[in-house]
């Protein structure tokens, strides 16, 4: 090998998902996008990244960033397969981890179960001390009790503690105490305490986040440490980072310890991919429309910026555990390619949220499924080929889906089949595009101002529907939409966020007490980014405030420009709430005095990023071998002979009016027919909405 | 007939694309709300309702929240129609009213109505009703009738055709304690039912006023169908049950009867709530809107939990049988400020009543009470009055015939509505909570164990006001088929370093709490579901190793011999506690 020249140009990025591995290589020389996708190996994730990166034709040993996204967090909470884990919390408190918020959503069930957590009672311990919500200690530590409990841990064998003590944002020096001595009598436990995750108040959410943490932290640690082993026998000299649920990038040091962070790094990877198309290709605003098999989500791009969250509800709203930390704000609606119709009892035509997921699957899979999924209607109505389903490595079943179809669901309606099989595609697309409009009405947006960006499986064949359903103009398909979460991972930063719980009026803010904290909050993220080998172009500094109304509750994110505390400008911070308060809520109070509820800190380490190349625009008409047939597909109540094409064959410049459907490798674009479909510069389909309306 | 004979202009496909919709209208009215809101019990505890209603007052689709509003929106609209006539309701008009005999609750719950107009015909109204944290009225205390509850808002026009009643904004600030709160709440309301009217208009103009009108009777047809069908599978017959609360505050020890019979007869089923007690002198009536709301709601659980939206459709099959001047149907003046409690415990009683029949479907008693206490006074650190309420306290449910009971919960009066957290009111408050815990052998016992109850202790950093309205001490959750009774409901107060904790009741109505002192509040549990000694050994002892069960209940109650410091089951002795 000639070191210097050929190594360490190429930035890796492997997003590990249900059922497949994407790899996505930049060769930064060659200026040149490789894929690779490999069946993901339960057994051993790490198999299969080997597999992708030898699919997209790249060796680790030429790498000098490893970027990385998975679902092995999320999955050992959901699995429930983490670690044997404790609590040591307040004394008086170690119920209400159990007791959570007391709520009861679905509210007429008599059979209704709340969340279900993560350690059971036996292992949650009470620890004596207590702080006043001024952070001043009501009752100092008992550290000799917090030793015995350590030997005690140690003798029935926990393997990680989580500890939350009450106002540890406030003063954590509680907290700090007892990780300490945890260290001391027990090392080699893995440790997790509330404040290194959450300055917030509220008790639950930051207790069920700190366990989270613990319960998950030792099998993410021992994830990343296999990995590491490989990347290190593979050669691999560069550095290691880890996607996390903000799309930002954390060490995989410090993702060993602060595993909760990376909950959902897949889904946040999609939408900083769809900033990246966004801003390569001049779109200010943008929704993230992803959707699989079994859900769609949806996140936002807003003036150019994702827009996170402070907090998520893992698991279901009704029996959900909370994790409060900042994550990609997306929104998720349970249908995807496998929700099931039904005939509900009352007579009702139903889809989903029941999914048939990969096992038993669609009917058409032939794998033993018998109740209609949307997948078999797709196939129903020709948008599917049944010869050319993952490049025709399956046949789909069409006699078989259409029986069930016409047995469960058109018969008992007195429906004709196929209007019945485009009835289930029009109510799978009104439920999605509900969810695709919650995630801008939360935040007083107008989703039908936004462009849609559609990836995941699913994603491609039913965009046209839902953005047509919101009012939406236009939809950009990426290349390789089935491998897009880890294309976005190629164009993350790395990223620390902070946030600090600290109430006071903002009239009596004094700015030589916030400065401090916020320069304390910065500092830390400033020492994370500067640990890492990576060399970041800059690092930039985001300030903002939680603020709301005196009296009121709920307090709104604000960010807020660095002059106006270098400025002590308390007019301009107090417009900036009401001007965020006006577009998120439709109301303002600028009469009203507002309070300052927490402090939060954001620090980017802003890395290279990948080029997006344009290239060359060709004909108008597709070269010939783009074109793969025509086929029957049903639209606007009648079977339309309908133009197929390989996307792989499209060139920058191609236009293609609807009706057409482009096909890849692991996913289908419907065009319909008023709507019209152009390949732009990046090889991205862009489709223009026509005026009809369905 | 088929519904596509019924409904010409819509399909099974518009109507469940409908149904989504009016489903998505109201949660968006509540997303709304929430994030607008200015207190707590409406943001942090979800107090509240918001509704969709035809042009005639039917309830179209209500979003989650207090499970015993389900009537209170739907007939203050049919009382605002009454009231304006259909002519008197116009474009621009948003009608509001607090009246308690017509909600069947509280003042607190200020109801706010917009009239949803198309092409100038009235099509429909969206409505929010929020609980506001103050409504003017003493604190704590009792009161006797409503004129001493605080605001009375007769049925009017906030606006009136686009402008503003001014006056309504001036009596409402000058009969709230805090009227930047009041007026920030109604403004929320304002956008919640401006989004609800927003979106229905989207939905009209998409598909037509008349499609829209067709699905909704559709979907309406399908709940009553459904409603129906699962009324089949109850026996045919009547059936009766009785529980008591404690007292009305007033007489107190002097017990309230709650007497109620369900006749069952083919797809048709009836509520007889006639031998309910007369209406009280205390605070603690409800409005016949709420008497018809505690059919509806033990109906909706046993017939469709799980379906939605919340619709009139799905009681078409219910018949209420109620004379006026009851406890649950109280006439003017009666005192309505804690409506919320008497129609818990009518709900459960309809369920005891069931379970003979249906012991699959029904649950064992539960807590039966929002178990919420308050202090107010004024902080020494601010100079400001403060008024601290923690929220619903969670107590336990009860158990059923396949599953153990759940453990603090909020009882039925409330869904999605949610306690404080403890460090936010300690933020806010000049409060320190000492605990917040589960009480071990507080679940009734059972082949299937009742859920546990709660306790909170809280101590006093000032001194302060402190009140407890808390009732179900005395009748306690009951079980069923066998199934012991849970612990009650409880108050006790330490004054001076003594804890006072021989209350006849659980009702403190006012005790001046100096620094130092501390107040407990204590939600029972949920009665036990069967014969405690066939529950199985291996649950007896896992429940002492968690704690939820004592090892003397163990013994006692389960007759499962386990020591307490090993677990381990003494199999011999336990067989002969067992044969007993």
């Amino acid at each position: 090998m000639s070191a210097g020249t050929t190594r360490h140009r190429i930035r890796l990025a492997a997003d590990i998902g249900g059922t497949f591995t994407d790899i996505a290589a930049f060769d930064v020389a060659a200026g040149e996008l490789r894929f690779g996708k490999a069946l993901s190996t339960p057994a051993s994730l790490v198999e299969a990244i080997g597999d992708g990166v030898k699919k997209a034709g790249v060796n680790f040993a030429d790498a000098d960033l490893f970027l990385h996204g998975t679902t092995v967090a999320i999955n050992t909470m959901l699995e429930r397969t983490g670690a044997r884990t404790a609590l040591l919390i307040t004394d008086g408190f170690r119920d209400v981890y159990e007791i959570g918020r007391v709520n009861r959503p679905d509210a007429y069930n008599l059979y209704f179960r709340k969340h279900d957590p993560l350690v059971k009672r036996a292992m949650r311990f009470e620890v004596r001390e207590r702080m006043y919500a001024e952070g001043e200690i009501r009752t100092p530590l008992d550290e000799a009790q917090v030793r015995a409990l350590a030997r005690r841990l140690r003798e029935i064998r926990v393997e990680a503690v989580a500890v939350l003590l009450l106002h540890s944002y406030r003063n954590p020096a509680h907290e700090i105490r007892v990780k300490e001595i945890l260290q001391e009598e027990a090392p080699g436990l893995f440790v997790s305490v509330s404040h290194e995750l959450s300055q917030e108040y509220r008790e639950f959410e930051r207790c069920s986040t700190v366990v989270a943490n613990a319960y998950i932290g030792p099998r993410v640690r021992q994830y990343l440490g296999e990995i590491e082993d490989r990347l290190a026998a593979e050669r691999f000299a560069g550095e290691f980072l880890v996607v996390q649920s903000t799309g930002g990038l954390y060490e995989a040091g410090e993702a060993k310890e602060q595993c909760v962070r990376m909950l959902e790094s897949g889904p946040a990877a999609g939408v900083l991919g769809t900033r990246a198309l966004c801003a390569a290709t001049g779109i200010d605003s943008a929704i993230s429309f992803d959707m699989g098999g079994t859900t769609a989500k949806a996140g936002v791009i807003y003036q150019g910026k994702s827009l996170t969250t402070g907090a998520a509800l893992i698991g279901g709203y009704d029996h959900a555990l909370p994790v409060q930390v900042a994550m990609m704000h997306i929104f998720e609606v349970g249908t995807g390619g496998g929700s099931i119709a039904r005939i509900a009892d009352g007579g009702s035509l139903r889809v989903g949220p029941e999914s048939a997921g990969a096992a038993p699957g669609p009917v058409c899979y032939g794998l033993g499924g018998t109740e209609p999924t949307v997948t078999d209607v797709n196939l129903l109505l020709g948008r599917l080929a049944p010869d050319r389903f993952l490049g025709g490595e399956m046949k789909l079943d069409v006699m078989a889906a259409e029986r069930a179809f016409r047995e469960r669901i058109a018969v008992p309606l007195g429906m004709d089949a196929v209007e019945a099989a485009e009835g289930i595609l029009r109510i799978a697309a009104t439920a999605m595009s509900y969810a695709v409009k919650g995630v801008t009405t939360e935040r007083g947006l107008d989703a039908a101002a936004f462009t849609m960006v559609a990836y995941g499986g699913a994603g491609p064949l039913h965009a046209a529907e839902v953005a047509r359903e919101i009012g939406m103009k236009t939809i950009i398909i990426p290349v390789s939409p089935g491998h897009f979460s880890a294309f976005g991972m190629l164009f993350s930063d790395l990223r620390y966020d902070y946030v600090r719980t600290h109430p006071m009026r903002l009239s009596e803010a004094v700015f030589d007490e916030i400065e401090p904290e916020f320069g304390e909050l910065e500092g830390t993220g400033i020492a994370a980014v500067r640990r890492t080998a990576v060399a970041v172009e800059e690092i930039v500094l985001a300030r903002a405030l939680d603020m709301r109304y005196v009296g009121q509750e709920h307090a709104v994110t604000v960010d807020l420009p660095g002059e106006y505390f270098a400025d002590h400008n308390l007019e301009a911070i107090k417009e900036a709430f009401d001007r965020t308060h006006e577009l998120r809520y439709g109301t303002s109070a600028p009469q009203e005095r507002a309070e300052i509820v927490s402090l939060r800190s954001t620090v980017t380490g802003i890395l290279k990023k990948p080029p997006l190349a344009r290239v060359a625009e060709g004909k108008e008409t597709p070269d010939a071998r783009a074109f793969t047939g025509t086929r029957p597909v049903f639209f606007g109540g009648r079977f339309v002979d309908t133009p197929s094409y390989a996307r792989v064959a499209l060139v920058p410049g191609n236009r293609i009016p609807g009706p057409a459907v482009v096909e890849e490798h692991a996913s289908t674009t419907v065009v319909l027919p008023s709507d019209t479909l152009a390949v732009d510069g990046f090889r991205n389909l862009v489709i223009t909405i026509g005026s009809a309306l369905r | 007939m088929t519904q596509i004979d019924r409904y010409p202009a819509t399909d099974p496909v518009t109507t469940e694309i409908m149904r989504n919709g009016v489903l998505a209208v109201t949660e968006e009215m509540k997303t709304n709300l929430m994030r607008t809101a200015y207190n707590t019990i409406i943001y942090e505890a979800l107090d509240f309702t918001t509704g969709l209603f035809t042009a005639e007052g039917e309830t179209v689709s209500i979003g989650i929240g207090l499970p015993m509003f389900i009537r209170g929106m739907a007939e203050t609209v049919k009382a605002k129609l009454r009231h304006f006539g259909r002519d008197g309701i116009r474009p621009g008009d948003i009608l509001v009213t607090n009246d308690s005999y017509i909600t069947g609750s509280h003042l607190n719950h200020v109801t706010f109505s917009l009239p949803i107009f198309h092409h100038g015909v009235l099509i429909g109204f969206s409505c929010c009703m929020a609980h506001w944290i103050d409504i003017g009225g003493p604190l704590g205390g009792m009161t006797t009738d409503i004129y001493s509850e605080g605001l009375q808002i007769p049925i009017c026009k906030y606006q009136d055709e686009g402008k503003v009643n001014t006056l309504l904004e001036d009596i409402i600030r000058m009969n709230v304690r805090v009227p930047t709160r009041a007026m920030g709440d109604l403004r929320a309301q304002l956008t919640a039912v401006k989004t609800g009217e927003r979106r229905f208009l989207e939905l009209v103009n998409r598909y037509g006023a008349e499609t829209v009108r067709q699905s909704i009777a559709a979907i309406m047809d399908q709940a009553e169908a459904a409603a129906r069908k699962r009324t089949l599978t109850i026996p045919d017959g009547e059936y009766e049950a009785e529980s008591f609360m404690d007292d009305d505050g007033v007489a107190v020890g002097k017990q309230i009867p709650i007497r109620v019979k369900v006749i069952v007869k083919g797809d048709e089923f009836t509520v007889d709530l006639t031998h309910v007690s007369e209406q009280v002198k205390g605070f603690y009536n409800s409005g016949v809107t709420a008497g018809y709301a505690c059919a509806q709601v033990a109906f909706k659980c046993l017939t469709s939990p799980t379906d939605y939206p919340i619709n009139d459709g799905a009681f078409r099959n219910l018949k209420v049988v109620i004379p006026m001047g009851k406890v649950i149907s109280a006439v003017r003046p009666a005192a309505m400020r804690w409506w919320m409690t008497f129609p818990m415990t009518v709900v459960d009683t309809v369920f005891k009543a069931l379970a003979p029949v249906i012991p699959d479907r029904v649950i064992a008693g539960h807590h039966a009470d929002l178990v919420v206490c308050m202090g107010h006074g004024m902080n020494p650190k601010t100079g400001e009055f403060f008024l601290a309420n923690f929220g619903p306290l969670g107590g336990g449910w009860g158990a059923k015939l396949t599953e153990d009971g759940v453990s603090g919960t909020v009882c039925i009066n409330d869904g999605d509505t949610h306690n404080s957290p403890n460090e936010q009111t300690e933020v806010k408050s000049p409060l320190v909570v000492e605990c917040y815990r589960l009480i071990p052998d507080s679940g009734g016992a059972g082949r299937y164990r009742g859920g546990l109850g709660v306790e909170r202790v809280v101590r006093a950093r000032c001194a302060l006001t402190f009140n407890a309205q808390i009732d179900r001490a005395h009748c306690r959750p009951w079980g069923l088929g066998g199934g012991g009774e849970a612990l009650g409901n409880s108050v006790a107060i330490e004054v001076n370093g003594e804890w006072k904790d021989d209350y006849v009741n659980a009702k403190v109505l006012v005790a001046e709490l100096k620094e130092g002192d501390a107040f407990a509040v204590r939600a029972g549990g949920g009665g036990g579901f069967g014969d405690p000694h066939l529950r199985s050994v291996e649950s007896v002892r896992e429940d002492v190793l968690q704690g939820y069960v004592s090892a003397k209940a163990a013994r006692e109650l389960y007759g499962v011999a386990v020591d307490p410091e090993t677990l381990a089951i003494d199999t011999a002795e336990t067989t002969r506690l067992r044969a007993r």
